[in-house]
């Protein structure tokens, strides 16, 4: 990589190299059954390189011809992109606790056990379809640049995802757990599937109107993704953000606080510097319900006189491959803060209500303006504190700067999603259509 | 190539073995608003392995041609776990073995088109909604996907096929006061460079659109008949009913496989839906799949009654039924699963205006905006839409995301219209992205339709 740089610097003001190499191994359970067994074995490099202000990027996987990759880069300086901020020069980065070496034991052997064993428990409790995946996988990341920033991390972890699927449909009670390294999955989550499952296996029809929500962990995406699209520092460049002019402002209910916690490595993938060799930190974007702060890459950061805090990752809303994809901002560790109620104190307020396990759709509507309108999958009906059973073809839809405005109350723990770690949201004065 | 791919399949101890490699050139060129912020031209590759041994089958794709041994190893020991985890042991449908170089017919090849000449093509769509004073942002990208694919199994297969995927395609927002709209454009194929020309007209009209989106009433939630446009039919007919299709989704699903028998009448006697791949000039055309099967056309549904499915090599066993050549990967880095390649309902005798006059009251729904399923449940949006009253189109409307059940609203579509138009653009997430799949349909009639409004 030295000599890639070395000569790389040649041609150009500043230069950056990403390499990546990551192997990952997953277990697949359906309808209780061991189903498939995938490996994957994957590196590449990327470069990136200013000149003049302007950026040329190149990328391969097997780097046999060290002037290919540079020449690609070089070539694609003709399109004149705009790039005026410089590579940082960081010299030295936190070491986080990110991969547990007990990793490198375990087997497919041992995760197929494990999924097996849960598999039983959940067919002699429930009479759910089960789908299980359960995966380890590792990362070594070395981001080198022209100011002398040489960074490199080793990240590995563990996961769990498991599914109880009501019979006939594909909606179901779905749960995460990941871990640094393996870990036999707590009873306790278990109990928590198979008690929300059994509750909720019969079919009501709810009429229409306006009706408490409680967003379960599973589906606060949806109202995070919107407020992500709004405090990114592209959206504000682009001018597409409607919060452009509201920092400082309380734009959500006092009892909602929004942070990324980067360097947090109880978790896996903590990362002390951002896929652009910039050193991490908390950064809260919203405290008490008030707008603190947008979040940028070196890009976006420049482009608006803003101060670069460690949010450049090169991923993409969909799958993508990071070695093809230029950084963006982007928080990848992002936390809401919990509240004091505990998750079945919660349910026993709802006068009439949804809870909304999971959702489909969250991805359409209008995201930048922050609208949105999922279908409910599943949604769980509860009247005066009791769960009466599962709502199908219902639509939950809002403006998450009016929902997070309408807060009752925050679940006292976060849970791990693929988005977040977030705990239970109950809001009120929600739109919920059905076909009553 | 044969050869080196032959070297690391002769090494794998098993029942069967194959092995794809690929060489993937992708050219992204990318506009945000006036600033260009992406261009150029790369080169990755990779390999993906696959085994069959004592009944278990296990894959593992990689990137490094010093890991193939590695590879090798681990396919073989998770096979062998699999194997003797399971109760019935995994088979694969007998299928012809092909030896075959397949390069498709390109009208105009992409890949001889300087790439000054495409960003300046992509500079003069992305000027044409600037120059309109409420848009405030436009994401237009122009992308080259040229995959080289070589495939080889130990049965004798050894196939060369190339997919050269063309697209154009963007998000364009129009802003007034704290209202933003915002509407896609795409266009592309599989059969060359000139499914991106010629667009001026559809970037005024799609612009003219998304400025009148801001003026247009949000839609008030509730449950509506629709007529649905063909974009929007597509998109029903692919992640409502086309994914269970897929037998490698409902295999794994008991209850849902029980309703998906061959034979059972499941929609309407007004739909009949097929997926024919083999279509040419359409974005989902291929001639082998990554098993090296021969794509077929296949009748999914005829007058309602559900006809056939999508099948994998091994699914085609597991469910006895004959093989259609629809295992497919997104690239090198994953093992093919089902997919769908082009499916489409056939269209029927109605005009729009007959359409109208039977919908009298509710709404023209257009342009799918994002779908999703989930199981027998479904939800997506719409671009844009209309009111109709008498049967005739009212004012226009926004916001509007519909969601229903599948069996039900296969039921509901009682009318279909006489045209027929396929999707340009693709983008199905299944795990892996399939940017070639290909859907359509005419106009169609769909009656109790949940509409979720604000």
């Amino acid at each position: 990589m030295k000599q890639l740089l070395a000569k790389a610097k040649k041609v150009c003001d500043q230069a950056e190299i990403y390499y990546t190499e990551s192997e990952e191994t997953t277990v697949e359970f359906r309808d209780a059954k061991l189903h498939d067994i995938e490996s994957n074995y994957k590196s590449g490099y990327s470069l990136r390189i200013i000149k003049d202000g302007k950026l040329g990027f190149s990328y391969t996987r097997n780097l046999i011809n060290p002037d290919d990759l540079i020449k690609n880069a070089v070539n694609s300086l003709k399109g004149k992109v705009e790039a005026r901020y410089e590579f940082p020069s960081t010299i030295t980065a936190l070491q986080l606790e990110t991969f547990d070496p007990v990793l490198n034991d375990l087997t497919s052997k041992e995760m197929v056990a494990e999924c097996s064993r849960l598999c039983e428990i959940f067919k002699n409790k429930t009479d759910a379809e089960i789908m299980m995946v359960a995966g380890k996988g590792s990362e070594n990341l070395r981001i080198m640049n022209s100011k002398g920033t040489d960074l490199s991390s080793k990240n590995g972890s563990y996961f769990l995802w498991m599914g109880l699927t009501y019979p006939g449909g594909a909606s179901g009670i779905r749960r995460t757990y990941i871990n640094k390294s393996f870990q036999t999955t707590p009873e306790e989550l278990i109990n928590e599937m198979i008690d929300m499952y059994n509750s909720s296996s019969n079919v009501v029809e709810p009429e229409s109107g306006k009706m408490e929500v409680l967003f379960m962990p599973n589906s606060v995406y949806t109202l995070n993704w919107r407020t992500l699209s709004g405090t990114s520092g592209k959206s504000v460049y682009e001018k597409v953000s409607p919060l452009s002019e509201k920092i400082g402002l309380k734009i959500f209910s006092k009892k909602i606080t929004i942070f990324d916690d980067p360097q947090d490595d109880t978790h896996p993938w903590a990362r002390s510097f951002d896929d652009e060799g910039i050193s991490t930190k908390e950064h809260t974007i919203v405290e008490n319900g008030v707008l603190k702060n947008f979040y940028y890459n070196l890009e976006y950061a420049e482009k608006l006189g803003a101060h670069p805090a460690g949010h450049g990752y090169k991923t993409s809303r969909w799958s993508g491959d990071s070695i093809s994809l230029k950084p963006l901002p982007s928080l990848q560790h992002i936390k809401i803060h919990p509240g004091n109620t505990s998750l079945s104190e919660i349910i026993k307020s709802i006068d009439k209500g949804i809870i909304l396990e999971g959702v489909m759709g969250a991805h359409s509507g209008n995201i930048p303006n922050g609208d949105y309108s999922v279908g409910v999958s599943p949604g769980i009906y509860v009247e005066n504190g009791k769960i009466l059973g599962r709502v199908k073809d219902a639509m939950v839809a809002g403006n998450v700067y009016e929902t997070l405005k309408n807060v009752v109350t925050v679940e006292d723990k976060t849970h791990y999603t693929w988005s977040g770690f977030f705990p239970a949201i109950l809001c009120d004065n929600m739109s919920v259509s059905t076909k009553k | 190539m044969f050869k080196k791919l032959g070297n690391i399949l002769a090494k794998a101890e098993a029942d069967y073995a194959d092995i794809r490699y690929e060489v993937m050139k992708e050219t992204f060129i990318t506009f945000n608003g006036k600033e260009l912020s992406r261009i150029g031209s790369n080169i990755t590759d990779g390999y993906v392995l696959r085994v069959l041994k004592n009944g278990g089958m296990s894959s593992v794709a990689f990137t490094k041609e010093e890991d193939a041994p590695g590879a090798v190893k681990t396919a073989v020991e998770n096979a062998v776990l699999i194997g003797m985890n399971i109760d019935k042991s995994i088979k694969l449908a007998k299928i012809p073995v092909i030896k075959d170089t397949f390069l498709p017919e390109l009208k105009e090849d992409p890949r001889k088109i300087p790439i000054g000449e495409k960003l300046e093509l992509v500079r003069k769509y992305n000027d044409i909604p600037l120059s309109h004073d409420k848009i405030v942002m436009t994401n237009i990208g122009y992308s080259e996907v040229n995959r080289e694919k070589y495939f080889l199994s130990t049965e004798g297969a050894e196939i060369r096929e190339d997919l050269i995927t063309t697209s154009l395609r963007g998000l364009i927002t129009s802003k007034d006061g704290n209202l933003t709209q915002n509407i896609r454009v795409g266009s592309g194929g599989s059969d060359g460079f000139q499914s991106i020309r010629n667009l001026e007209e559809k970037l005024e009209k799609r612009t003219g659109l998304v400025l009148d989106l801001l003026k247009a009433e949000p839609v008030k939630g509730g449950v509506y008949n629709c007529i649905v446009d063909p974009n929007l039919a597509g998109v029903f007919v692919h992640e409502a009913f086309g994914h269970f299709s897929e037998a490698d989704i409902i295999e794994t699903l008991p209850a849902m496989r029980e309703k998906m028998e061959i034979g059972s009448q499941l929609g309407n006697e007004v739909l009949t839906i097929i997926d024919n791949a083999t279509m040419p000039d359409q974005l989902g055309f291929y001639k082998y799949d990554d098993e090296g099967v021969p794509v077929r056309e296949v009748q999914l549904m005829k007058n309602g009654v559900l006809t056939g499915r999508l099948h994998s090599r091994r699914t085609a066993m597991e469910f006895d039924e004959s093989f259609s050549g629809h295992c497919v990967a997104e690239d090198y880095r994953f093992a093919p699963i089902i997919r769908m390649g082009n499916i489409y309902i056939e269209p029927g005798t109605d005009s729009f205006e007959k359409l109208l006059e039977k919908l009298e009251d509710g709404l023209y729904i257009i342009d799918a905006k994002g779908g999703q399923t989930s199981g027998e449940n479904f939800t997506f949006g719409a671009q844009y839409g209309y009111l109709v009253k008498d049967g005739k189109k009212a004012g226009m409307i926004r916001d509007i995301n519909m969601s229903g059940n599948l069996y039900k609203t296969m039921m509901d579509i009682t009318a279909v219209g006489n045209d027929l138009v396929l999707s340009k653009t693709g983008g199905c997430g299944k795990g892996q992205l399939n940017i070639r799949s290909c859907n359509g349909g005419p106009h169609i009639l769909m009656n109790n339709v949940v509409i979720g409004g604000v």
